[in-house]
């Protein structure tokens, strides 16, 4: 360990640290702004969900190497080749719990809403999921922890954030490099998990079921 | 006035939930749907507030056909209670309470502080206003769940099985405390439960159900108990049915009677005497402010000698008493099977001796209170046949 390596390379390690924050969390972001509506559907037309479900897995089978790989055609050497496999990934993470959520909000308060005057939408948004809200953040929480240690695979095409400290460290037989990227990738996806955590109990406080 | 004009609901399958069901609920008054389950009560109640569509026939709110009615509006304006409440457990009590009218467009400060009225009428203590439901307990949920129904003063209140959740002992406050609201709201309420019990105490009006989704008879409580209709309603209301009915008959309809009552100054020989001059086996020894001390027997005071006085003698124990002026027949019978004397006290509202009942008296009393049911029947608008629903 060559401790004076961190500060005469600070300039580096924050913008790696700043750009595998981003990937990862945009990624997480995404895939749950995809995953809520994909959920909400899958929860709502029942048969839709097997397939929803079999693609998706098909998708996670999918080594993200080959998916950066691919996506370079089209999107070149840009941030975007490694937020898309990514996105797909939290897709698939966060979508059965947005599914499972919304099945676990109990049948009598459903129909009570409705017995209120509760239009559907009105339903979704107010009641079902709030309700839903503790399970999809706790699939978020795994999809953000994911995605942000995931990032470094995408310094194999050039676009790894702290990743680059792995590859250079290797290269250069320098382990003081590998060893700050692990402890900054780990505190990253630690932090960022703490912040959901933060989340949902501003969110949920009325002390819902998922831990 | 909700009004079934020949309501059937069949399900895909061929299950007939409700079959061909006419039926009135007055303005202002509790009807009761009882039956056991699954004989169509619930589906009845649903229909009212479109969460079933019936098959065939109409269902009328104040003379306008639901079915007419856009359902988000139509439940808006239709109070709903089911079994533990169906609250929303992400919402505080006052949220929930505050629901309707926020879904009615109020602002969140004047739902909220017509939440904290509801909560006062229902009994909440307005510390609870920021809990959430499952801080509460179940008769708290419950009443938070009738609080929801009526924020929005909806003239219509549905209760699905409204108490059926909680314990007895807190099934019978919340019993109580419906009838305390209604009597000062005068809501036209839909009640569906499956204890008789419930249905008897608090119902103007009981339907009974049985399986197939017919209603075999309709009527008062009081008359549901005095003329069953058949053999299957005899049966569903239960074994003690003749008790039962007397929690509608008032005591103050006894013909009660001072009977020996002495004061624990008299003598032996005086008690005996009065005893005599009344032609009963038992005096009641009472104290100066005439409150009951116990029973003497003349059969034991014949031994003693007549001189004594009664405050030294041995008393048999009186058990509990009654209030003619407040309590039923079925009281005054209940205190007088548990009196070793066979007779039960009748005090006032200081718990003074007022007089004394007797079986005998208690026969006659419940002879004239049949009398006058009857006679009501004869000029009565309903007889007591089976309705055909």
């Amino acid at each position: 360990m060559v401790w004076s390596w961190i500060p005469d390379n600070l300039g580096l390690i924050g913008q790696l640290t700043r750009q595998n924050a981003y990937i990862g969390i945009v990624s997480a972001v995404a895939g749950l702004v995809i995953a809520v509506p994909l959920g909400i559907a899958s929860a709502r037309w029942r048969w839709l969900y097997p397939p929803v479900l079999s693609a998706a897995n098909v998708v996670y089978a999918l080594p993200s190497l080959a998916l950066f790989v691919a996506l370079i055609d089209y999107t070149g050497l840009s941030d975007a080749t490694v937020i898309i496999p990514l996105t797909l990934f939290s897709v698939v993470v966060i979508l059965p719990n947005v599914v499972d959520g919304l099945r676990s909000v109990p049948d009598d308060v459903r129909q009570a809403a409705t017995a209120m005057g509760f239009g559907p939408l009105r339903r979704l948004a107010q009641v079902e999921l709030p309700l839903a809200g503790p399970v999809i953040i706790a699939g978020t929480r795994v999809a953000t922890v994911s995605s942000i240690s995931l990032v470094s695979v995408g310094q194999l095409i050039g676009i790894g954030g702290l990743g680059y400290l792995f590859t250079d460290g290797l290269d250069r037989d320098f382990p003081t490099e590998i060893y700050v990227g692990l402890i900054l990738v780990i505190a990253l996806a630690v932090a960022c998990d703490l912040l959901l955590v933060l989340a949902r109990r501003v969110l949920a406080p009325w002390g819902g079921s998922a831990s | 006035m909700i009004v079934f004009e020949h309501v059937t609901k069949r399900y895909p399958g061929g299950t007939v939930a409700v079959d061909d069901l006419s039926l009135e609920v007055p303005d202002g008054k509790i009807m009761v749907l009882v039956g056991p389950s699954g004989c169509g009560k619930t589906t009845t109640l649903r229909m009212v507030n479109r969460l079933v569509e019936p098959t065939a026939g109409r269902i009328l709110l104040d003379g306008r056909d639901v079915a007419q009615a856009r359902p988000a509006a139509l439940r808006r304006g239709i109070g709903y209670v089911i079994q533990q409440g169906g609250l929303f457990p992400h919402r505080t009590v006052e949220d929930n309470i505050a629901t309707v009218p926020r879904l009615n467009g109020w602002r969140r400060a004047m739902a909220r502080a017509r939440a904290r009225e509801l909560m006062d009428l229902v009994g909440l203590d307005l510390a609870l206003a920021r809990r959430y439901p499952r801080q509460l307990s179940g008769g708290q949920q419950q009443r938070v769940g009738v609080a929801r129904a009526l924020a929005a003063d909806p003239p219509v209140l549905l209760m699905d099985e409204p108490f059926s959740a909680v314990d007895p002992i807190v099934r019978s406050s919340l019993q109580d405390e419906l009838l305390r609201l209604q009597a000062g709201l005068r809501k036209t309420v839909v009640l569906v439960t499956h204890d008789v019990e419930e249905a008897i105490k608090v119902g103007d009006l009981v339907a009974v159900y049985r399986p197939g989704g017919h209603v075999v008879q309709l009527d008062t409580p009081e008359r549901l108990l005095s003329f069953p209709a058949s053999d299957y309603v005899e049966g569903f209301i239960g074994f003690d049915r003749g008790i039962r009915r007397l929690s509608f008959f008032p005591a103050d309809r006894l013909d009660l009677g001072l009977e020996a009552v002495l004061g624990e100054q008299a003598t032996v020989a005086e008690a005996l005497q009065a005893a005599k001059s009344v032609g009963q086996p038992w005096v009641l020894v009472i104290d100066p402010e005439r409150k009951p001390l116990g029973w003497a027997a003349t059969a034991q005071l014949e031994l003693l000698a007549g001189d004594r006085v009664l405050s030294g003698v041995p008393l048999t124990g009186y058990g509990h008493t009654f209030r003619p002026a407040a309590d039923s027949l079925r009281a005054a019978l209940d205190a007088t099977v548990l009196s070793r004397s066979g007779r039960a006290i009748g005090v006032d509202e200081q718990g003074r001796v007022l007089d004394v009942t007797s079986f005998d008296r208690l026969r006659a009393a419940i002879r004239v209170a049949d009398e006058a049911v009857a006679e009501q029947a004869a000029d009565g608008r309903r007889a007591p046949e089976e309705v055909q629903a």
